[in-house]
């Protein structure tokens, strides 16, 4: 087990006040907070500086964490095992206002340290209500799962297919003795046709386990769907682009167009427009009341590389003679 | 520790869409909240719900927004209409940064570095 400095992690020194510690804490949050970071490793950096804040922050914790320090001192990444009974003397309340965030992770250092605080901590953070979990030996009380949370990327074919994805989560839980276990695990994931971006996805009993016969938590799977190209959704209506030709556009003209839906037969109104979409009704995510599909039309000029093809443009200039593109404001 | 195990059967997915919605006891232990909390939000407009047979019930995107103000409350110690505020602008520049990936891809450019 790695030794941890926790001033270091918070980036204060070991005279910090509360108000510094909560300072750094904050600056450090909206640094890898998984909402606003852009930071590679944010989501691991976000749980190291939780976890620093749990201690720094907590004074009764905060204590003993020095004086393990002035017993056995450390540095950072030092292999370390806590001394025994190194905490005798010192009296932990339920750690209450201390808990990083919904999803606070911690690691074997500070499960080895306040592990068994850290279960009723989890258990009555701030606004929480879940029963208290086991107490210095009381008995525990059956208690449900936590429920587990993940973002997904899917394609938009996904939504209009369904899919079977193989997912690798990484998560953590607690074992008989109260140390946190790490755990990465594989799931084959049926998803269903009619997902949107933002929806969530529920696998039952995929959760944490629950305690004392409780059931296990679920996983919530929050869909993105990957930027393409090709097509993109807002809530259940699909948009595309589509180029057309000059004469398509002018003349009108039945296309062939690759959708999500499959290959369909479009028919190009004559007499181009700019901006103008084409409404395909119940051709977006298929649902009860499906979402529709809009084809976003484009004029494509064809280049002209040969002689005949220039010979085109000449010939098309000379039989539009009073056609001004630039006559729209702002063309 | 680390271990590592493998569920090789398949999971079938339930989607929740608008029909399949939560309570508030639902949406308040997602959120690791007390129900009063959520109550709190609801009534000043910060969260959105419908009312059926008396009972609020929460799409599924409500949750995810819920959580986003949990968590922005929790660790910033925000005011309730400060992390709700944040959360907006979280949420539109997410929608932002979609469109403005799809028009780069539209246009054959790589996405913008960070």
């Amino acid at each position: 087990m790695e030794f941890k400095d926790y001033y270091q992690v918070l980036g204060v020194s070991k005279t910090a006040t509360a108000d510094d510690i909560k300072k750094a804490y904050r600056k450090l949050a909206r640094k890898y907070h998984p909402d606003v970071s852009k930071e590679a490793d944010a989501a691991a950096r976000m749980a190291e500086v939780n976890e620093a804040n749990a201690v720094l922050s907590d004074p009764e914790k905060r204590e003993a964490y020095d004086a393990l320090g002035r017993q056995a001192p450390h540095r950072p990444g030092q292999d370390f095992r806590p001394p025994p009974n190194w905490d005798a003397g010192f009296e932990f309340s339920d750690g209450a206002g201390t808990a990083g965030g919904p999803d606070g992770e911690f690691s074997d250092f500070f499960e080895q340290l306040f592990g068994r605080h850290a279960r009723a901590q989890r258990a009555q953070s701030h606004y929480r209500e879940a029963p208290r979990d086991a107490e210095w030996g009381g008995t525990p009380q059956p208690s449900r799962g936590n429920d587990h949370h993940a973002r997904i990327e899917l394609d938009l074919l996904d939504a209009y297919q369904g899919a079977e994805r193989s997912l690798t989560l990484r998560g953590a839980r607690l074992d008989d003795a109260g140390r946190m276990v790490h755990e990465q695990r594989n799931l084959q994931v049926k998803i269903p046709k009619g997902v949107r971006e933002g929806q969530l996805i529920r696998l039952t009993g995929q959760g944490s386990p629950g305690t004392g016969g409780a059931p296990a938590g679920d996983l919530f799977l929050e869909v993105q769907f990957k930027p393409d190209p090709r097509w993109r959704a807002i809530d259940r209506d699909v948009y595309q682009p589509v180029a057309v030709a000059p004469w398509e556009a002018e003349l009108g003209a039945v296309i062939e167009v690759h959708t999500p839906a499959g290959a369909l037969e479009v028919t190009v109104p004559a007499h181009w427009k700019s901006a103008r979409k084409l409404r395909l009704k119940g051709r977006g995510i298929p649902a009860a009341t499906p979402g529709d599909l809009y084809l976003e039309l484009s004029v494509a000029l064809p280049p002209a590389h040969s002689d005949a093809e220039r010979a085109a443009y000449t010939a098309m200039a000379k039989a539009f003679p009073r056609f001004d593109p630039r006559a729209t404001p702002g063309a | 520790m680390t271990t590592a195990h493998n569920t090789p059967n398949v999971q079938p997915g339930e989607l929740l869409d608008d029909t399949a919605l939560f309570s508030l006891e639902d949406l308040a232990r997602i959120c690791h909240v007390a129900p009063g909390w959520v109550s709190e939000r609801l009534e000043a407009g910060l969260l959105q719900a419908d009312s059926l047979g008396g009972h609020w019930r929460f799409a599924s995107a409500t949750v995810v927004r819920a959580r986003r103000l949990a968590q922005l409350e929790t660790t910033f110690d925000a005011d309730p209409q400060l992390a709700a505020l944040t959360a907006d602008l979280i949420e539109e520049v997410a929608h932002l940064r979609q469109r403005l990936q799809h028009l780069e891809a539209a246009m054959g450019h790589g996405p913008r570095p960070g």
